[in-house]
C-alpha cells in the first residue's frame, strides 16, 4: 500500500515537471519553426514546409541589430565589471571590518532588495535628468550597478570563508586588500561566476527601464529594439518578428546549453536557486 | 639565550578576562608547550604572540624588540594552524611559497627554500597536487613546509596535531620533533594532550583558567608536580589525589608517625600518589575492586578505599571479579602532599614524614 502511493506521487511530479518544461517550451519552438519557414507557414504547421533564412535577411536589414547587438554587450559588461567591483567591496567590509553604524546600512542596502526596480522608475529618470546622462548606455547601466542582491550574496560567501585562511595570510604578511584578492576572491569563484549569469540573463532580457531612458538607435539594447521592431505600428510580420526574436536570445541560449555543468555546479555551490 | 620574552601578559574580552598576567620566556631553539584543558587561554596566548589578537596588558619582546603592537606579517613569525589553513584553490607548491611570494624574495632563493622543504618533509611528489587530494598527515607536512621557508626566527603551532589519529599523531610528533631539533627551529607549541607535551617538549608550561599553574621540564612536571592540579593532569592514568582519612593514615601509623604531624596531615593536606607508584600489598589498607582493564602489558585497576576512587596499575594479570576485595600499598618516598586549601605543593610536610 505504502509502495503504491510513493509510486503515485513520484510519477504526478514527473508528469508535473514534463508539462511545466512543456509548457516553457512550445513559444521558444514556435519562435524557431517560424522564424525558419515562409511566412505562409507561419501558424500552418506542416511538416513538409520548406525550410528558409529569408526570414533573418529581411529582419537584418530592416533593423540595425549590429548596433543593437553591440549596446546590450556593452551594457551587459559593463553592469557586470561595475557590480563586481562595487559588491565586492563592500560585502568585504561589511564581511571583515567593524565600523560605526555597519548594521544600520546593512539593514538599509537589505531594504533595497525588497523594492521593485519599477517602483523608481520616475525617480531614476529624474536623477538621470538631471546627471545629464539620458539616453546613453551608461544611464541603463547606473540604477543597477550597486546591487543590493550582489552585496548580500558576495557578503555571505566572504562570511562561509574560514578566519584561519585569513590568520594564515595574515601572519605572511599580507595586507587587506592582498587578502581580498588572493584569498576572498579565489574562494568565492563559484558565487562570481553564478551572480555573472544571473546578471548578464537579467540585464540582457532587462526591458522596461531601457524602454524608458533610451530614445536613440545608438543606445538603445536589443530587447527596446526588438520591442519596436514588432510594434503594431509597423506591422505584424510573424516570420520577421520571431527571426529577430530567435537571433536575440540565441546568444543567451547557446552560452546556458554550453557552460550547463558549470551553471548548475556553480548555483548548487554558492546556494542560490 | 632567551629568544621571547612574555611579560605580564593580560587579555580581556569586555568584561571577563580570559588571561592574567602571563609571564615566561623561550630559550632560542627550544621547543616550549603551552599546555591545559580547553579554555585555559593557552591559545590566546599564542595568537597574542602571533598578534592576531591585541594584548589588554603587558608586552611581548623577541630578539630585544618589542613586538607588542606590531602587525602579525612584520613579527617574523610562521605559524602552523589546527585545520593547516591551506588555500584550497592552491597547488601545493602554491601553498608553500604563499608568504614569500607576499614578501616579494626572489624567485631562485624560493626555488632553493622550496626544494629544501620539499625533501626535508618527504613532498617532492606532491607538489603539483592540491590540498583536497591530499591526506591528513600530507596536509600537515604542507602546512609545516609553509613554515619551514620562511625560515623565520620562531614558529608557532596551534594544536597541529589534535585532526590527525592515533598512529599518525604520535608519527608526526617524532617528525615535528625530530625536524625542530635537526633546524635548530624555536617552536611555542600549545596542546591539550599531555603526551604530546611530555615527549616533545624541552620546557612545559601548564596553564589553568587564564594562569600559569607550572613551568618546567617534562621530567619536573612529573617528579614535583607544584599542584595537585598539575600532578593530576601529567602522566597517564592521571595521579590519585586523596583526602587522607583515617584509613589512609593508618598506612603511615605502622611507621610510628608523629600524631601531631598526622593530625596536621588530615586537617591541612591532599595527598597525591601516582597510580605506577601502587602496588598489591599485603600488608597494605584493603580496598574494594570497582573495575579491571586488562591492557596485555599492564592491568588498570579502579578501586576504592572508603569512598575514595583510587587508580593503579600492576604488571601482572589479576585474576580477580569487580567487588573483590584487596589491599594495596606504597611508599611513602613516592608521596606528593599537597595543602587542601591553596593546592599547592608543601615539601616541608613531606620531608618531616620522610623522616
Amino acid at each position: 500500500m505504502k509502495r503504491r502511493t510513493f509510486y503515485f506521487s513520484e510519477s504526478l511530479e514527473t508528469t508535473a515537471a514534463w508539462l511545466m518544461g512543456a509548457i516553457w517550451l512550445m513559444p521558444v519552438l514556435y519562435a524557431f519553426w517560424s522564424a525558419f519557414h515562409p511566412a505562409e507557414y507561419s501558424t500552418h504547421l506542416v511538416l513538409s514546409a520548406p525550410l528558409t533564412l529569408e526570414n533573418f535577411y529581411r529582419a537584418w536589414e530592416q533593423a540595425p541589430f549590429v548596433r543593437y547587438f553591440l549596446n546590450t554587450f556593452l551594457l551587459v559588461t559593463i553592469i557586470l565589471i561595475a557590480q563586481y567591483i562595487l559588491c565586492t567591496l563592500a560585502a568585504y567590509s561589511f564581511a571583515r571590518f567593524e565600523f560605526r553604524g555597519k548594521s544600520i546600512i546593512f539593514s538599509i542596502i537589505l531594504l533595497q532588495l525588497m523594492i521593485m526596480p519599477e517602483v523608481l522608475l520616475v525617480e531614476n529618470y529624474q536623477t538621470i535628468g538631471k546627471l545629464g546622462l539620458s539616453d546613453t548606455i551608461t544611464a541603463i547601466g547606473l540604477p543597477y550597478m550597486a546591487s543590493a542582491f550582489g552585496i548580500f550574496l558576495l557578503r555571505q560567501t566572504f562570511k562561509t570563508i574560514p578566519t584561519e585562511l585569513v590568520e594564515a595570510a595574515r601572519v605572511e604578511g599580507v595586507s587587506s586588500v592582498g587578502i581580498l584578492l588572493k584569498v576572498y576572491i579565489p574562494l568565492a569563484r563559484p558565487t562570481y561566476i553564478a551572480y555573472g549569469l544571473v546578471s548578464i540573463s537579467y540585464h540582457w532580457n532587462n526591458f522596461l527601464w531601457p524602454l524608458v531612458i533610451t530614445n536613440s538607435v545608438e543606445s538603445r539594447p536589443l530587447t527596446v529594439g526588438l520591442a519596436i521592431f514588432g510594434a503594431p505600428e509597423s506591422g505584424v510580420d510573424w516570420s520577421i518578428i520571431t527571426a529577430a526574436t530567435v537571433m536575440t536570445m540565441t546568444p543567451l541560449l547557446a552560452a546556458f546549453l554550453l557552460f550547463q555543468r558549470q551553471f548548475v555546479q556553480s548555483f548548487m555551490r554558492s546556494g542560490i536557486k | 639565550m632567551s629568544k621571547l620574552f612574555v611579560k605580564h601578559l593580560s587579555k580581556s574580552w569586555g568584561d571577563t578576562e580570559v588571561l592574567h598576567d602571563i609571564s615566561f620566556n623561550c630559550k632560542q631553539g627550544s621547543l616550549l608547550v603551552l599546555l591545559g584543558p580547553s579554555g585555559c587561554g593557552k591559545s590566546t596566548t599564542l595568537r597574542l604572540i602571533a598578534g592576531l589578537e591585541d594584548p589588554s596588558q603587558g608586552s611581548i619582546m623577541m630578539d630585544e624588540k618589542e613586538i607588542t603592537h606590531l602587525v602579525p606579517g612584520k613579527r617574523g613569525i610562521a605559524m602552523v594552524f589546527q585545520n593547516y589553513a591551506l588555500f584550497p584553490h592552491l597547488s601545493v607548491v602554491e601553498n608553500i611559497l604563499f608568504g614569500l611570494k607576499a614578501r616579494k624574495i626572489k624567485k631562485d632563493e624560493q626555488q632553493k627554500r622550496l626544494k629544501y622543504a620539499a625533501s626535508v618533509l618527504g613532498l617532492s611528489d606532491l607538489l603539483d597536487r592540491r590540498p583536497s587530494q591530499l591526506s591528513g598527515g600530507q596536509r600537515q607536512r604542507v602546512a609545516l613546509g609553509r613554515a619551514i621557508v620562511y625560515q623565520s626566527s620562531i614558529c608557532l603551532m596551534d594544536e597541529p596535531l589534535s585532526n590527525l589519529d592515533a598512529k599518525l599523531r604520535q608519527e608526526m610528533r617524532q617528525e615535528i620533533r625530530s625536524l625542530q631539533q635537526r633546524l635548530g627551529i624555536t617552536m611555542i607549541y600549545v596542546t591539550h594532550d599531555q603526551t604530546e607535551a611530555m615527549t616533545m617538549a624541552d620546557q612545559i608550561i601548564l596553564m589553568k583558567d587564564g594562569e600559569i599553574e607550572q613551568i618546567g621540564t617534562p621530567e619536573e612536571l612529573y617528579k614535583t608536580p607544584a599542584t595537585a592540579y598539575s600532578g593530576n593532569f601529567i602522566g597517564t592514568p592521571p595521579m590519585n589525589i586523596l583526602r587522607p582519612d583515617q584509613k589512609i593514615l593508618s598506612a603511615f601509623e605502622s611507621r610510628k608517625m608523629d600524631q601531631e604531624l598526622l593530625s596536621k596531615i588530615e586537617k591541612q593536606c591532599l595527598i597525591g600518589v601516582r597510580p605506577e607508584h601502587i602496588q598489591l600489598d599485603e600488608t597494605g589498607i584493603p580496598a574494594t575492586i570497582n573495575t579491571i582493564e586488562y591492557l596485555g602489558s599492564e592491568t588498570l585497576i579502579a578501586c576504592q578505599i572508603e569512598n575514595q576512587p583510587i587508580l593503579f596499575t600492576t604488571p601482572n594479570k589479576l585474576n580477580m571479579a569487580p567487588g573483590g576485595a584487596i589491599k594495596i600499598g606504597w611508599g611513602v618516598k613516592n608521596l606528593h602532599v599537597f595543602d587542601a586549601k591553596s593546592g599547592k605543593r608543601d615539601d616541608s610536610v613531606y620531608h618531616q614524614l620522610l623522616n
